[in-house]
């Protein structure tokens, strides 16, 4: 393992070509990828990449892209993907086939703004696009966060108990295109960490079969009905995952909720991304100035981790929700599920959403700073406000 | 921390700098990150690049707005918005030849550092000449700045994969690096920081894309789009000088009446050259290397036929001037001096009008109404035609005292011969001369064994024409082969659908009467074989006899066709007849040759462009104008550039064509041509040939520029192009999307 300079996507294309080569002495890599800014350096990476068991089958659209991806990961390859923003929206249709088959294919996004008005920049709304899929969804913070969590989500996804797809995003930009030291793994630690993929109903030539085919309702119930078992068994196989990583690379990809100074906190600030890190800054000055805020970090987003956000937030009354996503006529995407875990369970909690970071805008530490002065002097939750536009004011040019 | 900003274009490798600093700050133990600012720029483009390293971890995931030290790798971008939230007594490091003291007024609060980091890349062989790669050269300078030992950038330099020249450079740029480490103003008032634009942006509803910020990507090119025409080959070998793509181009959008205009610009007879002309233009057509030339011959024919055009007078003239002889050549200088204004008189010696185009070609190839309908054209111009006036020497010395002008266009007139032993008799008969009594229909040949000798149009003519007069038999002797006949292909293809056996490598030698009882005198034509010799002066191979091979052929008639010469009797002896020359020069009045009797050329298209060049050179002579006739579409001269090159199938993009064969049009079945004078070839039924042309070098606005254009800067107004060079990125795509190559992209100059 050695400490290297690269980029997010570099860090990602890393884990995702060696995640695949470990299953060499199985069903070998296979997977359908096509490039879009700014996710293009992970196709270059995992494109020069020597397989010695399957290949990188270069396709005209991110829809075919997957549509290999899921062909490879039924004949029991491990099977991998990349893309972004309007790329995922023209996939969408088989990444939700991807999850209803049950195949544990591991995707990393690269969260860009979707067009138009045309925009490359960091906003998380792509992928939140997708939240209603059966996918695995985690939201990094550095170039190591990407790099491990896709590891470790390889194996959470291939784990007998869970089977389903896994998403690792990272901002546009922010992380996929900013070079900084990064641990990168070495082949046989990560041959240790993922076992060859054992894809229970995988598909064999001397065994036909059709998969996808109707189901009474009583049929489709129960198969929706399994998955939403599977997503409740995640955070417990996500800890296993996550200690036998520490076991092999001697590191923490973190965990599914991560909590910062809230232990006392009166105020605090859930984040995702980016974000998190200056929001994090922000807090630790502000404990220094001896204000009682605190910060919970948000990575896994599919499963929702209700009870683990709730405890993480433990007695504060005032929670602000950082969104770099805008859903259309509903606020914030996390603000939703934020104030949904807490329905009925705390009705003296001021949980209000602030929407920062849009369609690639800079969330400096001054902007945090205002969100929380506004937290902390607002008498009741209100609208969603805007961060970046001076409320009120007419468009003038 | 420290953070850096650097300014420099697309391509320039801004952000491997950024990343060569950070990674030799991380090879000293230092938390780094380095990044660009990207967008929708490319080569060329103004862009950022930062790095920041800290003995700390870094926390800080934004934008750099305060940064330490700037580093500008583009001399063309200097300028004061450099220093925006630059801190004070930080450095600049800029790629330029001059020194820091020639920057210090301009940014008086901070350190300067030069470096010529252009020229050591270019003498490193760093990127190409017009975009040289400057960045590991300024990776040398910025250890000299920063105080870092210039071995921690050679190992982060090799860290990455950078080796000699890039060594190199790094060390020359550190040797050379020109330091200023005072600021002239460290006390100075600082630069105000411009805001980051917080306020709210504009509405897309309310117009957005209007009201977006302009980003001027014309200064992002180093290459710019032109439009650069050049000659079609079909309009530089036209003999008539026809615009053979102009009128295509009309044709190709169904509008008939624009191509016959563009048509009478240079040819009074569309209708005969659609169907008497050999297309030297096909033989030359770019579409021979994809699928087959266009079918210009037909379509020429087809605007003839069906189209309308008014053609008058320009101008009233008060000179008049006398034409002699009524074929192309005469009465084509006829035309366009009437379209000048001029009253033409043109005296006949024949009791028709038309030379050649009436008595010389049969009716199923030239039907005499169409001959007669495009004379008319020029009649109603106010052309007089005097028919039966023979001119000789006399009188083309009285013609020369009555008019201002004399033109004499009589041809070819006599024929050549070939004394095989009994010519003179009825036995042997002239081309010329049967094709004239065939027009005049006083002949027959029923039941007789025709034989014809010659390779040329009237040999094919006459051959057929005895065919369809009740030959027996019709055969054409020929001492060359089928690729030395001058006779139309087509119109060979068609004798010999015909039955008209061709004889090829045969000279006839001698021709004796063989006695019969009958009333029907019979004749036996000694012939020898031939074999191809040496090739000529002018290419063609001599043939040679071959010894011992002599043969016989049985006859009735034997008609020759090998060609004929001018008749120059009516000028003085010694005259040089040839075209412009004037003739008579003892005269104050100009009296020139044209057509055949000057050039010897012997098409119809030939004789139309001699006399239409003698016409214009008449009316020069007579007003004082200059006009001059250019050989391709002068129509479109005006419009923008032309490069004086014939566009070959190597300047065209044919892959981007889809095949597709000619439209050959129908014949009249062979059975039935044998007993009729009708014409073979029926014509084309619409204008679908015309699509065919690919308008070699000439733009025929097809618009795939404007269409493909990803910036939407370029736009056609009437015919031309208009390229908006503020918005121009110079990225070729129009260039290489346009199907005749009629794009250039040039360099710029820095």
């Amino acid at each position: 393992m050695t400490v290297q300079v690269v980029t997010g996507n570099q860090a990602a294309g890393h884990a995702l070509s060696l995640a695949a080569e470990a299953n060499r002495t199985a069903r070998g890599a296979a997977c359908g990828i096509y490039p879009i800014t700014p996710q293009t350096e992970i196709v270059e990476y995992v494109a020069k990449f020597p397989f010695s068991k399957g290949r990188v089958v270069p396709v005209e659209s991110e829809h075919s892209a997957m549509a290999v991806s899921i062909g490879a990961s039924l004949s029991g390859a491990r099977a991998f993907t990349a893309s972004s923003a309007n790329g995922l929206a023209y996939m969408a249709e088989n990444v939700m086939v991807a999850g209803f088959y049950r195949l544990p294919i591991v995707m990393v996004a690269v969260n860009r703004t979707l067009g138009p008005p045309w925009n490359i920049w960091a906003d998380q709304g792509d992928t939140l696009m997708l939240r209603d899929f059966p996918w695995l969804q985690f939201y990094c913070e550095t170039n190591q966060e990407v790099l491990d969590t896709t590891l470790l989500a390889f194996r959470l996804a291939e784990d007998a108990r869970i089977l389903l797809p896994a998403l690792t995003c990272m901002d546009a930009f922010i992380v996929s295109h900013t070079q900084t030291e990064t641990s990168m793994p070495e082949q046989d630690q990560v041959d240790r960490y993922l076992p060859d993929l054992r894809l229970p109903h995988r598909m064999h030539y001397d065994e036909a079969r059709t998969v996808g085919g109707l189901a009474w309702p009583h049929e489709g119930l129960s198969m929706r009905l399994e998955i939403d078992e599977a997503m409740k068994r995640t955070p417990a196989v996500y800890e296993a995952c996550r200690q036998a990583f520490i076991d092999i690379f001697g590191r923490d990809p973190g965990d599914t909720i991560q909590p910062y100074e809230t232990d006392d906190a009166e105020t605090v600030v859930v984040a995702t991304g980016t974000m998190a890190t200056t929001a994090r800054e922000v807090v630790r000055k502000r404990r220094e100035a001896g204000r009682k805020v605190g910060l919970v970090k948000l990575k896994l987003f599919r499963p929702f981790p209700e009870e683990r956000l709730r405890d993480a937030c433990g007695s504060a009354n005032r929670i602000a929700v950082l969104d770099r996503n805008y859903a259309a006529g509903a606020g914030g995407v996390f603000w939703q599920d934020t104030r949904a875990a807490f329905q009925g369970r705390r009705d003296d909690l001021l949980i209000q959403n602030y929407l920062a970071g849009l369609c690639g805008g800079d969330v400096t530490p001054a902007v945090i700073e205002t969100i929380l002065d506004d937290l902390e002097t607002r008498e009741a939750a209100g609208e969603p406000v805007w961060m970046g536009i001076e409320s009120g004011e007419e468009v003038t040019q | 921390m420290i953070e850096i900003r650097i300014h420099g274009r697309g391509g320039q490798g801004g952000v491997t700098l950024a990343k060569l600093i950070a990674t030799s700050r991380f090879l000293d133990g230092l938390s780094v990150q380095a990044f660009g600012l990207y967008a929708a720029e490319r080569s060329g483009a103004p862009i950022q690049a930062f790095c920041r390293f800290s003995a700390e971890p870094i926390t800080n995931r934004n934008l750099i707005y305060e940064p330490d030290h700037v580093i500008v790798l583009d001399p063309t971008l200097i300028a004061p918005a450099l220093t925006s939230g630059l801190k004070p007594g930080g450095w600049i490091l800029l790629n330029t030849p001059q020194a820091p003291s020639d920057f210090a007024e301009e940014f008086a609060d901070y350190r300067i550092a030069t470096v010529d980091a252009t020229t050591i890349a270019r003498d490193n062989g760093l990127g190409t000449r017009s975009m040289p790669i400057v960045n590991t050269a300024l990776a040398g300078s910025v250890c000299r700045m920063l105080g870092f030992p210039l071995e921690e950038m050679h190992a982060a330099l090799d860290h990455l994969g950078f080796q000699g020249p890039n060594i190199s450079a790094a060390t020359r740029a550190h040797d050379e690096a020109l330091l200023l480490d005072a600021p002239r103003r460290p006390d100075g008032e600082r630069l105000a920081v411009p805001p980051p634009g917080e306020a709210r942006g504009p509405s897309i509803v309310k117009g957005a894309g209007a009201a977006m910020p302009a980003i001027k990507t014309g200064a992002w090119a180093t290459e710019q789009p032109r439009r650069r025409q050049m000659i079609p080959p079909c309009n530089h070998v036209c003999p008539a000088g026809n615009n053979v793509q102009g009128f295509l181009n009309a044709l190709a959008h169904d509008d008939v009446d624009k191509a016959l205009d563009i048509l009478l610009r240079s040819t009074p007879f569309p209708s005969v050259c659609g169907r008497a002309c050999p297309a030297p233009c096909m033989d030359v057509c770019n579409r021979v290397e994809l699928d087959g030339a266009v079918n210009v011959r037909q379509m020429e024919r087809f605007a003839g036929d069906r189209g309308h055009a008014d053609v008058g007078p320009d101008a009233r003239r008060s000179e008049r001037i006398a034409i002699v002889g009524s074929g192309p050549a005469g009465l084509t200088a006829a035309f366009h001096l009437a379209r000048f204004g001029y009253r033409v008189e043109v005296f006949e010696a024949a009791d028709e009008p038309g030379g050649l185009l009436t008595a010389g070609i049969p009716e199923f190839r030239l039907p005499e109404d169409v001959v007669a309908r495009e004379i008319r054209r020029i009649v109603d111009l106010g052309v007089g035609i005097e028919t039966n006036r023979r001119i000789d020497r006399p009188s083309l010395l009285y013609l020369t005292r009555r008019y201002d002008a004399v033109l004499v266009a009589t041809g070819l007139q006599k024929p050549r011969e070939l004394q095989l032993g009994l010519n003179g008799t009825q036995a042997v008969v002239q081309g010329i001369d049967f094709l004239d009594h065939v027009h005049r229909g006083d002949v027959r040949v029923d039941g007789e064994d025709v034989v014809v000798i010659g390779g040329g149009n009237t040999a094919m003519d006459a051959a057929r024409s005895a065919l369809r007069l009740g030959a027996a038999s019709v055969r054409v002797v020929y001492r060359r082969t089928r690729d030395e006949m001058p006779a139309i292909g087509e119109e060979v293809d068609e004798a010999l659908e015909e039955d008209i056996r061709i004889d090829y490598l045969t000279q006839p030698i001698v021709l004796h009467e063989v006695p019969t009882d009958g009333a029907r005198r019979l004749y036996r034509l000694t012939c020898r074989r031939m074999e191809p010799g040496e090739p000529d002066e002018s290419g063609r191979r001599a043939p040679l006899e071959v010894p011992g091979s002599d043969f016989d052929l049985a006859c009735h008639r034997i008609i020759l066709a090998l060609g004929q010469s001018p008749d120059v009797s009516v000028f003085p002896e010694g005259t040089e007849v040839r075209e412009g020359a004037q003739l008579l020069g003892l005269l104050e009045t100009p009296v020139f040759a044209v057509g055949d009797l000057a050039t010897s050329e012997g098409t119809v298209a030939g004789a139309i462009g001699s006399g239409r060049r003698s016409a214009v050179h008449i009316h020069n002579a007579l007003s004082g104008d200059s006009i001059e006739i250019t050989e391709h579409a002068d129509a479109l001269r005006d419009v923008d550039e032309w490069m004086d090159e014939v566009a070959g199938a190597g300047d065209m993009k044919l892959h981007l064509f889809e095949r597709q064969a000619a439209v050959e049009g129908g014949d009249l079945p062979v059975e039935v041509r044998r007993s009729t004078f009708d014409e073979v070839h029926m014509g084309l039924e619409d204008t679908t040939e015309a699509a065919r042309c690919m308008s070699c070098g000439v733009c025929n606005e097809c618009d795939v520029c404007c269409t493909y254009c990803p910036e939407g800067m370029l736009r056609r107004v009437r015919h031309g192009l208009e390229f908006d060079y503020t918005y121009c990125k110079g990225c070729g795509v129009c260039a290489t999307e346009c199907p005749r190559n009629v794009i250039r992209m040039s360099q710029l100059s820095s």
